[in-house]
């Protein structure tokens, strides 16, 4: 049954009609949850907008009127925060960090998931127990830099993305998931003769798929986002990842928010896009972390 | 439970592989973690080579106790626990009601939904630069919008106490969309006929919230609480982006980064970097969220527990 929003529900229902005496009690109550969430919506949207709109103006339109619309739908303002912000080479940065550190992460990541999943190595329990009370750690921080730095590591591309290898509750969602595999595959598995490494590549990775798919995306998006390590460990511009750029950029062109508004767009709208279509995956994951975890 | 894929040699594979991911935990995570307390007790620096040396608690009895830098490290403190109190309370509220709505045969929930959720992915620095711009102090959006009813305000630029008002505004912006579809996959689980049968019962929708919704909820309620009120303990880098470290308005996680990675962004020697102290600074942020972290947990178990009797 398809409910109607509209509000003639008043005038159909007759005596007696269980559904209209419903919706006619509700009408009122939709129409407020409907206000609600419009007036949300404009506070969420106001923001996004406003980077729009000042994308397009000209710096001494947006002196004159911050708020005014732009009269002309000029695209200089991203022509030149692309060429002066350095932002092919940033997001090229940005682009080699998120790959490499995913990979990685998700293929020692898998591998130690089914082994612990599975009760393959003693102590998996213990080991799992680890990752489950990272959330209750104190932060790793200053140690780490302290590693990454007598390693002679800091400022330097390999350092950074050693931050990015671990991930606690990515693990978490994999364990979780890959425990619910049916069991009966690994014994079928190995009856025709299939070696542990074929197993977890040609059993248990197809079927993981979506775990799989979730975790390294919530990972990506992670280090995709960011800023305070970027700051932390990398000084050299050459390095910067595309959040730092930005930052750095804000610095410098803090008074130009034309142009300013333009680089912050090129970077938003592609994730924006990104996680329209990932949606499923991204919240899925968030929730079943949080839960879990 | 027993190992298939044969004996001898074979049966050291899971181990060998599982070997990278355990190492790089301990080598990246857990061992840095713990090693926060030993530092804590040194005058380590961040300049390479330079020797470390134990001094027992000096770095707390200089956190806690010596001259006014202590006050204002004290300030920090109460600074963070208003900022998580009042985003806690409002992004818990908030995106509690906007589920449930959302959680109603409305049409355009999906957009609503995408909408509230996606400055989570954006993350801080968009949106840092994007509210900075926002609250453009100078006829911006905000400011104007304000005008209309006669009301004025500097911003982030104003007094430290609105420029904070303002980050809290912000975050909650920002992370009501996690809180939210935490909810939405908790209020997923309760099922229509639970709801059906209460409305039979001729019970109104306040009376179905709170003698359905809400006690069916639980388990999504504590997920939420305790990720907000941790999180929000520990949060700091939008004031990263949209402040910067000024005076009144430093919370503890961005007292923790500027002391121990020097106040500015990193783009000097590390002289200035105080590791040590900052590392004490940083255990007795982890312990306080630690301390408040597991009283949550045990409240919101005793109340759990309640509820099924």
């Amino acid at each position: 049954m398809s409910t109607t929003m509209t509000p003639n529900a008043h005038s159909s229902g007759g005596p007696g009609a269980g559904v209209a005496v419903r919706r006619r009690r509700m009408d009122p109550g939709r129409m407020t949850a409907y206000a609600f969430l419009v007036i949300l919506a404009i506070i969420y949207i106001a923001p996004m907008a406003m980077l729009v709109l000042t994308s397009l103006k000209t710096l001494p339109e947006f002196t004159k009127n911050a708020v005014s619309l732009p009269t002309s739908f000029a695209f200089d303002n991203f022509v030149e925060a692309w060429n002066k912000a350095n932002f092919p080479r940033y997001l090229l940065n940005t682009v080699i960090y998120t790959v490499s550190s995913a990979v990685i992460f998700v293929v020692t990541g898998t591998f130690l998931s089914v082994a612990i999943a599975r009760r393959f190595v003693r102590g998996g329990g213990v080991v799992f127990t680890l990752f489950l009370i990272a959330l209750f750690l104190p932060p790793a921080l200053i140690p780490q830099f302290q590693l990454i730095l007598r390693l002679g590591l800091y400022n330097n591309p390999i350092g950074y993305i050693l931050l990015f290898l671990v991930n606690p509750i990515g693990i978490v969602i994999l364990v979780n998931y890959i425990r619910t595999i049916p069991v009966e595959l690994d014994e079928a598995a190995a009856i025709e003769g299939c070696g542990y490494l074929r197993y977890v590549l040609q059993i248990v990775l197809p079927l993981a798929k979506p775990a799989i798919a979730t975790v390294a995306v919530l990972h990506a998006i992670g280090v995709w986002n960011e800023l305070v390590l970027a700051t932390i460990y990398l000084t050299k511009s050459d390095y910067y990842p595309i959040t730092r750029g930005l930052i750095v950029f804000n610095g410098v062109y803090g008074n130009n928010w034309p142009v300013l508004a333009a680089a912050v767009l090129m970077i938003a709208a592609p994730m924006a896009v990104f996680f329209v279509f990932m949606q499923r995956y991204i919240i899925g994951g968030v929730t079943a972390g949080a839960v879990k975890g | 439970m027993n190992y298939p894929f044969g004996t001898g040699r074979a049966r050291a594979a899971p181990y060998a592989l599982l070997a990278p991911g355990i190492l790089l935990y301990v080598l990246l995570a857990l061992g840095p973690s713990l090693a926060t307390a030993v530092y804590s007790f040194t005058d380590a620096t961040g300049l390479p080579n330079s020797p470390i040396r134990w001094i027992g608690l000096e770095n707390y009895r200089e956190f806690l106790t010596l001259g006014a830098a202590s006050k204002e490290n004290l300030d920090a403190l109460i600074r963070t626990f208003v900022f998580s109190l009042a985003v806690t309370v409002v992004q818990f509220t908030l995106g509690l009601l906007v589920a449930v709505l959302l959680n109603q045969k409305l049409r355009g929930t999906k957009f609503f939904r995408t909408l509230f959720f996606l400055p989570v992915i954006l993350g801080v620095t968009i949106q840092g630069l994007m509210w900075t711009l926002f609250l453009y102090p100078l006829g911006g959006p905000l400011a104007s919008f304000l005008g209309l009813f006669g009301l004025h305000s500097d911003m982030l630029g104003g007094q430290p106490a609105e420029a904070f008002a303002w980050v809290i505004v912000v975050q909650i912006w920002s992370n009501l969309g996690m809180t939210m579809v935490i909810f939405l996959a908790g209020l997923a689980t309760i099922p229509s006929e639970v709801y059906e049968a209460a409305r039979i019962d001729g019970a109104n929708r306040w009376q179905v919230f709170r003698e359905v919704t809400w006690p069916l909820l639980t388990p999504s309620v504590n997920t939420n609480l305790v990720l907000t009120i941790i999180g929000s303990l520990q949060a700091w880098q939008l004031f990263l982006v949209l402040t910067g470290y000024r005076a009144g308005t430093q919370v503890m996680g961005y007292l923790v980064y500027a002391t121990a990675f020097g106040q500015t962004s990193g783009t000097t020697a590390g002289n200035t970097f105080r590791q040590g102290y900052g590392a004490a600074a940083s255990i007795v942020l982890f312990v306080v969220v630690l301390a408040i972290g597991l009283t949550t947990q045990y409240l919101l178990r005793r109340r759990e527990a309640r509820l099924l009797e």
